[in-house]
Formats: structure tokens, sequence, C-alpha cells
């Protein structure tokens, strides 16, 4: 290599950019900061008051620390032989296998249903997508009273079948809406290929799709449970037996049954809402993957 | 390996015909490409050979078999897809097994055939790599071990080198050749690069808008185009069609041109132009058949220079002659500039002339 010499002319500037202080990002950071203290203050305090004894929760001016922390309310509450244990673990069990069951069956329904409409071209298609979204048009109050007059009609009310299936109709068209977009980024060559080296058309789904698509099943079945588990209107609506009823619904027992009783009731919240903070903190990678899939081409 | 008969082959949806009336043999053992701009329906009809999509009329046959109606894995093809197609959550071990596998072969013969695709392919140290840690180059090599790994009738190739860069797609084009005469293989090659068909198949079957324009070898396709479609699409650059009309002066014959300038067509040529369904006729020049002159020159016209293109080995001219660019390639030595008058003479044994009415090249006789 030869190099040729440069030589910069004399008159040359070197313009520099001016920085000034960027206001919009300042502000947007005091924003967060105060959204971040909105949304963790009341947490902090539901935990701090959980572990408080009766009498501290109920002093005034208030103890910002609790002066003899304790864990009783919380061994009250998982102690099968009490009576608010019992009662408790019941609740808990009865959110458990309804979630459980919404997600298992959304999960079953929302996947072929997603890979149809993202794969197969079916006169009415559009039409029954923008059915299928047309629901979460409208606030879910709004279906309370005819729901429930069907649900009496079927004879379904006071069982957790009324709810798992109230649930589903409300879980399914964003779970489908979220695997749709999963199936539509997954190249219609693989499943071509799979195909052609011998495999059926369910074989090539099963095979090649699925394990491609599992991030996204993840994360609806993560979305349905977390939505079934949190749900409170219709569980309130349908449920009058005691026997049946979901940790939303129950807890807010412990508001008239256990009226002054706030430490119990915080520790009844704080547990309720493990379930919800483990999964999502497992699997919040698959979650955010499953929001943004789709919304960006690669 | 097999022959493959295409008959009658339609697909259409609704009024819009992808695929239209399609009919071509290809030879075991042959070499086929697949050649048109995109949207002719040339990948349509490898998926319809494949069996993807369904027919809307017509048979397929792959050997002594009608596979019209049968699923793809029964009829014992393989597939290069344009962008590879690997499954992405397998290692290239478990992407090369898996057709083998799917047919169920003991898993002793899987490995021994897995192990000598990879080793004709150069591959044996990937094979336990997951697909997205590969080179382009080399996922374009599974993608082949994928498809010879099993021994098909038919091997059908979608773009398969469209997504490699400039160097490596030279490279693999020749790897497929050879692997080609080295297996006997039966091919049908779709590719929208001109070029890649002309150095890679036996034959080539250009497709334009649905329909098949010409079927035949690289070089016939080259020397005779059935119509001006076929003629500037083949051919780098391509060949510069001159939209002219055909006078009679007594015996003799001449294309005109509206600037009022003639050219005399030699006896052949003049045959040829009289057949026309008008006066119309349009006159086709490969760069390499045109003279270009600085002064006049008897039976040369006069034309104007666009643009001047060195190469190194090569100098491309477009010039304007009538309404039309001309390209011609030169010597690097020959000077000439933009904006400069010149004059052009043609090849009269090595144009060609069609009819401006139906765009089909015009015989003699």
């Amino acid at each position: 290599m030869t190099s040729i010499p440069a030589s910069i002319p004399a008159e040359a500037v070197r313009p520099t950019a001016t920085r000034s202080i960027d206001w919009w990002r300042w502000g947007g950071r005091v924003f967060l900061v105060f959204l971040l203290i909105f949304t963790v203050l009341p947490m902090a305090w539901m935990l701090l008051t959980s572990i408080k004894t009766q009498f501290a929760a109920l002093q005034y001016p208030p103890q910002w620390w609790p002066a003899e922390p304790t864990l009783q309310n919380y061994t009250r509450l998982l102690d099968p032989s009490g009576s608010i244990g019992k009662e408790f673990l019941l609740y808990f069990w009865n959110s458990f296998y309804v979630s459980l069951a919404t997600t298992i069956l959304g999960v079953a329904v929302a996947v072929p249903a997603a890979y149809a409409f993202s794969r197969f071209r079916f006169p009415g298609r559009t039409f029954l997508f923008f059915a299928v979204l047309l629901r979460n048009m409208f606030p879910a109050v709004v279906f309370l009273v005819p729901l429930f007059l069907l649900m009496r009609w079927l004879g379904l009310v006071n069982t957790h079948g009324s709810l798992i299936l109230t649930y589903l109709t409300f879980g399914l068209p964003l779970s489908i809406w979220l695997l749709k977009g999963f199936f539509d980024n997954i190249p219609i060559q693989l499943e071509q290929a799979a195909r052609i080296d011998g495999a059926t058309r369910f074989q090539a789904f099963l095979l090649i799709v699925m394990p491609l698509s599992s991030p996204g099943i993840i994360a609806t079945s993560i979305f349905s449970f977390i939505g079934a588990w949190n749900e409170y209107v219709y569980a309130y609506t349908f449920l009058s037996k005691q026997e049946t009823m979901t940790l939303p619904v129950g807890i807010q027992r412990f508001f008239t049954e256990f009226a002054t009783d706030w430490p119990g009731l915080m520790a009844a919240t704080f547990m309720m809402s493990v379930p919800v903070v483990v999964l999502f903190l497992v699997l919040q990678k698959y979650f955010v993957r499953a929001l943004t899939e789709g919304a960006v081409k690669h | 390996m097999a022959q493959v008969v295409l008959k009658d082959v339609v697909k259409n949806y609704g009024n819009v015909y992808a695929v239209n009336h399609v009919s071509l043999t290809v030879e075991d053992g042959e070499f086929v490409a697949l050649v048109g701009p995109s949207g002719c329906g040339k990948t349509t009809t490898l998926n319809l050979v494949a069996g993807l999509i369904p027919m809307s009329g017509g048979d397929v046959v792959i050997g002594d078999r009608i596979v019209t109606d049968l699923d793809p894995k029964d009829r014992d093809i393989a597939m290069v897809f344009q962008n590879y197609a690997l499954y992405p959550n397998k290692t290239v071990y478990r992407n090369l097994a898996f057709p083998l596998q799917m047919r169920k072969l003991p898993k002793d013969e899987i490995d021994k055939k897995v192990q000598a695709a990879a080793k004709v392919l150069d591959i044996t140290h990937l094979l336990e790599r997951k697909p997205r840690e590969l080179s382009g180059g080399q996922q374009q090599r599974v993608a082949l071990g994928r498809a010879l790994v099993r021994d098909p009738r038919v091997f059908l190739m979608d773009e398969p080198l469209s997504n490699l860069d400039a160097k490596l797609r030279v490279q693999m084009r020749s790897e497929i050749k050879r692997f080609h005469q080295d297996l006997h293989a039966t091919v049908i090659y779709v590719t929208h690069d001109q070029l890649e068909a002309v150095t890679m198949a036996d034959k080539m079957a250009v497709m334009n808008g649905g329909f098949l324009q010409q079927y035949d070898s690289p070089a016939n396709v080259f020397a005779n185009p059935v119509n001006m479609f076929v003629a500037s699409f083949v051919g780098s650059p391509a060949m510069s069609l001159i939209p002219l009309a055909a006078v009679t002066r007594g015996t003799e014959v001449a294309l005109t041109s509206p600037e009022g300038w003639e050219l005399p067509l030699s006896p052949a040529n003049a045959r040829k132009a009289l057949n026309a369904k008008s006066p119309k006729v349009v006159l086709g020049a490969r760069h390499s058949t045109v003279k270009l002159h600085k002064s006049q020159v008897p039976g040369s016209v006069p034309g104007k220079v666009y643009t001047v293109e060195p190469t190194g080995d090569i100098t491309f001219a477009q010039v304007f002659v009538s309404s039309a660019i001309l390209n011609i390639s030169l010597a690097p030595s020959v000077q000439i500039r933009p904006d400069e008058p010149v004059f052009i003479e043609f090849d009269q044994d090595k144009m060609h002339l069609f009819d401006g009415e139906t765009e089909m090249a015009l015989k003699a006789d």
C-alpha cells in the first residue's frame, strides 16, 4: 500500500456540537420516579402492615416501621387447622383451580384458532378475526347481567364452570391475537420444508411450529392465568356460596367478618399477589417478547 | 431419479392466473431452470410440483406416478428454499436427520447417511451447531445437505442462491452444478437471475405472466428468442429493441425511423420484415453484434451517446438510436464521451426482427 500524504488546509475549522441540557429527558426521568413511587408505595405499605400486630396497625400517628415485626398473620392464614386458615386455603385452592382450568382450556382453543387465522385463507376470515377482537372493545361489566342470566338458565350459577366459561370468553380474544402474531412470524417455508421432508400437516405443526412458538404459548398462558386469578366482579356475582369462592371475593369477606383485622387482610392480599409476581418474574422475557413480536419486522 | 412431466398445469385465484396452462417435460437427470421476472409464476409452478399448494387443473407426473393428488411427503421430492428454511431449534445434525426420521429409518442408518452427506458438503465440523450460528453459505450447504441426504427422485430449488453475497453466489453456483453432474440428479431450479439459468441449466423455461414463453437449451433461447419478452429478458446486458417501420423500395426492403433515416435489409431479413402483420417492425440487437463508428459508413444509422460504463476489460456504451437506447460493448481503448454523435452498424446475420403488433419473432418463410 502506498499512502497518499494528506494535509488539512490551514483555514479549515472544526465545528463542535453544542450540547445543552436535555430537559425532556430529565422531565421523563422525574415522571418515571414519580410513577415508581406511586406504584411501589401501596405495595410496601401492604407488606409492612401485614407484619404488624393488630394494635400497631391501628396506631395514630402510624408506625412507619413495625416496632415488633411478626409473622403471626401469615401462620394464621396458612394453618389448615384454624378456621381462618381453612377458609383462606380453600379460596386459594378455588382460585388456583379456576385459573389453571381457564389457562389450559384457553390455550387448547387459542393455539389451533390462532394457527388457522395465521395460515389458512377461508371465507369470512377477516370478519371472524375482527369479531374476535370486537369483544375487547366493550367493558367487561356490560356483559355481567346477560351472562348471569345465561348461567342461571344453564344452571351453572355457584359453580366454577360458570367462571371458567366466562374467563375463557374474555381471555381468548387476546390469546388468539397474541398467538397469531407469533405464528405469523414463523416462516411458512419451515412447515413446507417439513411436509416435503415427510411430515404430515399436523406433524409439521406439532414438531416444527409448536416448539418455535413456545415462548408465545407460555406468555399467553401467563396472561390468561393472571387474568383469571385477579378477576373480581364476575366471581362476586356468580358465586354466593362460601365454599366455591375464589380469592378476590374471599378476601373481601375479611372486610366484613374480620373488619378490623387490617394486618390479616394485608397478609392475605400479599399472598394472593405472590403467584402473579413469581410467574411474571420467571417468565417476563417471554412475556415482553410476545407483546412486541409481530409488532416489529425483524 | 426420475422424469417430471407437467401437463397443462393451471393455478388460478379467481380470474387471476398465476400459472396458465403450462406443459413441459423434464428428462431424467436434466437440470431445468424456471426463469422469469417476479410474479411470473415460476415459484408457484415449483410449489405445484411439490404439492404445497393445490392445483386448479392439469397433472404432474414424477417417474411413473401421477402425483397430482398426493401430499408433498408422498411425492418423494426434496426442496431447497430461498431462505433455507432450516429448523432453527434443531442442530445441523438433527436438521439433516429429520427427513430420515420422518421415514422411520433405523438410527444407525440415519447416522451413516447424515455423516456421508455432511462429508460431501464439508460441514462435518458444523453438525452440533444451531442454524443461527452459521454463516449464509454454511446455512446454504446444510439446506442442500437436507435435500440430498435421502436420495429423492427430484430436487426442487427455489432461488437457493439469492440470499448469498455476490462472491459466494458464484462459488455455490458452480458447486450446485458440480453436484448435479455427480449425482445425475433431476433438478428443477427457480431463479429470477437469467445468468444463473444460462450458466447452470441444461434447459431453461422462460415464464412471464403465468405463461411459458420458451422452453429450450440456454444457447437456443439466447440465439433464437421466440418473442420480445424472451429477447429482452435473457442476456446481460439485455437485447436492445428499437421500434421501426418497414418500407418497400422496389425490390428492396428497409426499416425507417421517425427521424427519417433508413436501414436497408438483407434479402433474408427483408422476407422476415414482410411477414409482419403491420409495417411495425422491432429491431433487436445484442450488444456484441453492433459496431460503433465515429463517422458514417454505408448501412450505418445515426445515434447519440448517452452513457459510457467502463468495466475494465469491456466498456459498455448506451447509445440513443431513434427512440430507444442501444447497448454496445466496446474495447476499452475506444474513447467516446456522452452526447457525442456516433454511427451504428448492425450485423444483418445476427439481428432479430419482431412483429411490432404481436411481439413475436419474425420468421423468413
